[in-house]
């Protein structure tokens, strides 16, 4: 009889424990933030008590990762102080001993370890499923050998110097072809003011139509 | 002023006045126009603006254009032909011209810097870069911005002050060499190669500018943006600074002063028709000016707009999270709301929000008002990243700040080769591709100076100081010079020469009469605004704040200020008094003969 109430008082007295255990800023508990509409949008599911017992099965999962020896379970991760934001508190008991919480820096080693897994777990991200106090590792960045903008830098100073390079030769050429004497590449300003009316416009005298060669002007 | 049957011609007028429209629209139309329309009511600074530019721009330039024609010289060459003892004006557009080569390019080589980090998956001003151990943003970023912090310490790894050198940042040098040889390839062969490269330089910005206007005007709150700056605000026609600053605008927006205007007239032909050209050249440079400020303004419309909503959705998560409601019950609409509401039911908890909690307000988002590189680089690429296809808007938007920057510099360089070359004794020993590279060359490695870590405060400094005070002394001289010194009476001769109809009176009134005047008064306010000015002060990134504060210039900078101003301006009467002993010691006794001037 005795025994029987004594089992009676446990079986009333151990969720009342729990509730001792996990409270409102615990010393060894953290708290969750779960931000569904902002992740999903339109597909966000419905966060009830099946979502719960999911986060505690991660939990457990995530302990027995990182301890590697010790069983944990469901029973084992303690949620309280649900609220309609939905974010709640957690607190993690050791599987030998129901009344001992595990320390906080484990819990955060082992959160750590498993992150992208539990974020995987439900669809969201480092940004929407926040454990309060546990900051997430930023992506180391990506370095290349060969920064980008050099990349492009060099392409475009190699085409300046082929441009100026080429424009050097070809007057470096018109110059020499002068010197031998060609005079058809007669495209030198010089050439043009001593020639007269057929290469430009005579600055110099007036324009004496009698040496017109009319017929050309007439093919249009 | 005999024929010169060597020099150098336009292939047609149209490359000449593409070339003035490539030189006169530049930066300060994309980036101080906007800013002054910000600064003295939007719509109704249009008033002052247009004023000042039929009665001061026009004119001016005008002048300047029928100079170059006539005289078929350089800006040395030129003045010195009006008249032998004020051949100094010309050496001091030419001061003043070398002075803006070096300092402008360097503009050029950071558009070139954010136009090659442009090509990357995510844009390196769109985000903090993490620091050493993988935990957070690096330090300076978080207080700053990522688009300062890229500006500030990834482009110009900047110094905390003016006198901390530090060395050459490699990037911005290697940057400033490939602009110096842009440069080179565009002017090397004179107006031959330069004539073909203005159409490309002149007419693709516009190209881009339509681009961006239509982008512009789609994105979501730009109307905020182009209806705040079209409200007119017409109690600013009463403050005198917004006539100055409308004239100030009109004068370095057409680029008076620096001899570029009259090198580039001077490759034109005898009858050229420049008072057809003058006008369209002003009104095109104008109306450039509004319609990228409508450009500008959709711009920070849209940037405002963000980041009010950013703002309101911080504000919105802060009190989800604060009073654990569920998610759908905020939204961004009824935020305000809510924080009345939530202040009267919960007052114990909202006080806990203390400080946490921001006030957003789009007005005064709109009312950050920024100019020159702190626009073009900081806010802009702001307002780029939050774009859709941010990658692609980047590097439209810096090509079309290089092709402005390099159609103004091209006329800048040509304000200094041209009366170069058409000194006898320069020309007699060097070919003119000589000369342009050795030119480029000596600009090319001062300009390194401004690669340096305090690169950028002798940079403001240079770009404050280097060229205003004096182009105004140089422009009143001249003006002054052409209707009083040589004659209104000769002058009007010249033109008549050259189009074949006399000046009509709007010419005249405007040379002879106006324009003197308002010369003189804009004189004589920036000396009283230097004076009241105190000491010079500059704005120094502070690594620490995350921000600039304002710094007083130490005594060997503020020397350095002076020489700038001096070493301009002193040509003019040092010109004049050597011209004036050579002629008297020619006078006493020595063999009467013409004082030759520069034949080219």
């Amino acid at each position: 009889m005795l025994v029987w109430i004594l089992f009676l008082l446990c079986q009333v007295g151990a969720p009342a424990l729990a509730q001792d255990l996990c409270q409102r800023d615990a010393p060894n508990g953290y708290k969750v933030r779960i931000s569904l509409k902002t992740a999903l949008g339109e597909d966000a599911y419905e966060w009830n008590q099946s979502e719960m017992f999911f986060f505690q099965a991660t939990m457990a999962f995530a302990m027995r990762r990182h301890f590697q020896m010790e069983t944990y379970n469901v029973d084992n991760i303690i949620l309280c102080v649900q609220t309609s934001r939905v974010s709640f508190w957690f607190v993690v008991t050791s599987p030998d001993n129901t009344t001992m919480l595990i320390p906080k820096a484990d819990v955060e080693k082992a959160v750590r370890m498993s992150r992208h897994r539990i974020n995987n777990a439900f669809l969201l991200s480092d940004r929407t499923l926040e454990f309060l106090g546990i900051y997430p590792t930023l992506a180391a960045p990506v370095n290349p050998d060969t920064p980008p903008w050099l990349i492009v830098f060099g392409v475009v100073i190699g085409a300046v110097c082929a441009g100026i390079i080429a424009l050097l030769v070809s007057s470096l050429l018109q110059k020499r072809r002068k010197e031998k004497g060609m005079t058809e590449d007669g495209q030198d300003e010089e050439d043009m003011q001593v020639k007269g009316v057929e290469n430009g416009i005579n600055l110099d005298g007036t324009y004496n139509r009698g040496f017109t060669d009319d017929d050309r002007f007439t093919k249009l | 002023m005999g024929k010169d049957a060597a020099r150098a011609e336009w292939d047609n007028p149209m490359q000449f006045v593409l070339a003035c429209v490539s030189y006169a629209v530049g930066l300060g139309n994309v980036w101080r126009f906007p800013y002054l329309c910000q600064m003295h009511g939007g719509g109704g600074f249009l008033i002052p603006y247009l004023l000042m530019l039929v009665l001061l721009g026009v004119p001016l330039f005008y002048m300047e254009l029928a100079i170059g024609q006539k005289m078929r010289l350089g800006s040395i060459g030129a003045w010195r032909a009006i008249n032998p003892y004020l051949g100094g004006v010309g050496l001091a557009s030419v001061v003043t011209s070398m002075y803006l080569c070096l300092y402008y390019n360097v503009i050029n080589a950071w558009s070139f810097w954010y136009l090659f980090h442009s090509f990357q998956s995510v844009l390196p001003w769109a985000e903090c870069p993490v620091n050493s151990n993988l935990t957070g943003h690096v330090e300076e970023c978080e207080r700053a911005t990522p688009t300062q912090y890229f500006f500030y310490r990834e482009t110009l790894d900047i110094s905390g002050s003016i006198e901390e050198n530090g060395g050459i940042h490699m990037g911005q040098a290697l940057c400033l060499l490939l602009a110096w040889m842009i440069v080179y390839l565009f002017i090397v062969k004179g107006v031959k190669s330069t004539g073909k490269v203005v159409y490309f330089t002149a007419t693709f910005p516009y190209l881009v500018l339509i681009i961006y206007l239509i982008r512009g005007v789609t994105l979501h709150g730009a109307i905020n943006g182009v209806k705040y700056m079209f409200t007119p605000k017409m109690e600013q026609l009463a403050n005198p600074t917004t006539w100055i600053n409308a004239a100030t605008q009109i004068f370095f927006s057409l680029g008076l002063g620096f001899g570029s205007l009259i090198a580039f007239a001077s490759y034109n032909q005898y009858n050229n028709n420049f008072e057809k050209q003058a006008i369209v050249v002003s009104m095109v440079n104008s109306s450039t000016s509004i319609f990228a400020s409508i450009v500008t303004f959709s711009i920070y419309g849209f940037k405002a707009t963000f980041n009010y909503e950013s703002c309101l959705e911080r504000v919105r998560l802060l009190l989800l999270n604060t009073f654990d409601l569920a998610e759908d019950t905020i939204s961004l609409e009824n935020v305000i709301h809510w924080i009345a509401e939530l202040n009267r039911t919960h007052p114990e908890q909202f006080a806990s929000l203390g400080g946490r909690l921001e006030t957003c307000d789009l007005e005064a988002e709109l009312d950050t008002a920024v100019e020159g590189t702190g626009l073009a680089f900081i806010v802009y690429s702001e307002a780029i990243k939050n774009m859709p296809v941010s990658q692609l808007w980047s590097v439209l938007y810096f090509i079309m700040l290089l092709l402005l920057g390099m159609g103004s510099m091209l006329g800048n360089v040509i304000a200094v080769i041209t009366p170069l070359s058409d000194l006898k004794f320069i020309s007699r020993y060097m070919s003119t591709k000589t000369l342009n590279g050795l030119v480029c060359l000596f600009c090319l490695l001062l300009g390194l100076g401004f690669t340096t870590h305090s690169g950028n405060y002798w940079f403001t400094m240079f770009n404050d100081y280097g060229a205003t005070f004096s182009l105004l002394f140089i422009v009143l001289i001249e003006v002054i010079t052409v209707c009083y010194i040589y004659g209104i009476k000769r002058f009007e001769k010249d033109v008549e020469d050259m189009l074949g109809h006399r000046l009509n009176c709007y010419w005249k009134i405007m040379l002879a009469g106006v324009s003197p005047i308002l010369l003189i008064a804009l004189f004589i306010f920036y000396i009283v605004n230097y004076i009241q000015g105190g000491t010079p002060t500059y704005q120094a990134w502070n690594k620490e704040l995350g921000k600039s504060v304002v710094t007083e210039y130490p005594p060997y900078a503020q020397a350095f200020i002076g020489l700038l101003l001096a070493s301009s301006v002193c040509c003019i009467p040092l010109t004049a008094l050597y011209t004036y002993c050579k002629k008297r010691n020619l006078a006493s006794g020595k063999r009467e003969r013409t004082v030759s001037t520069v034949s080219a």
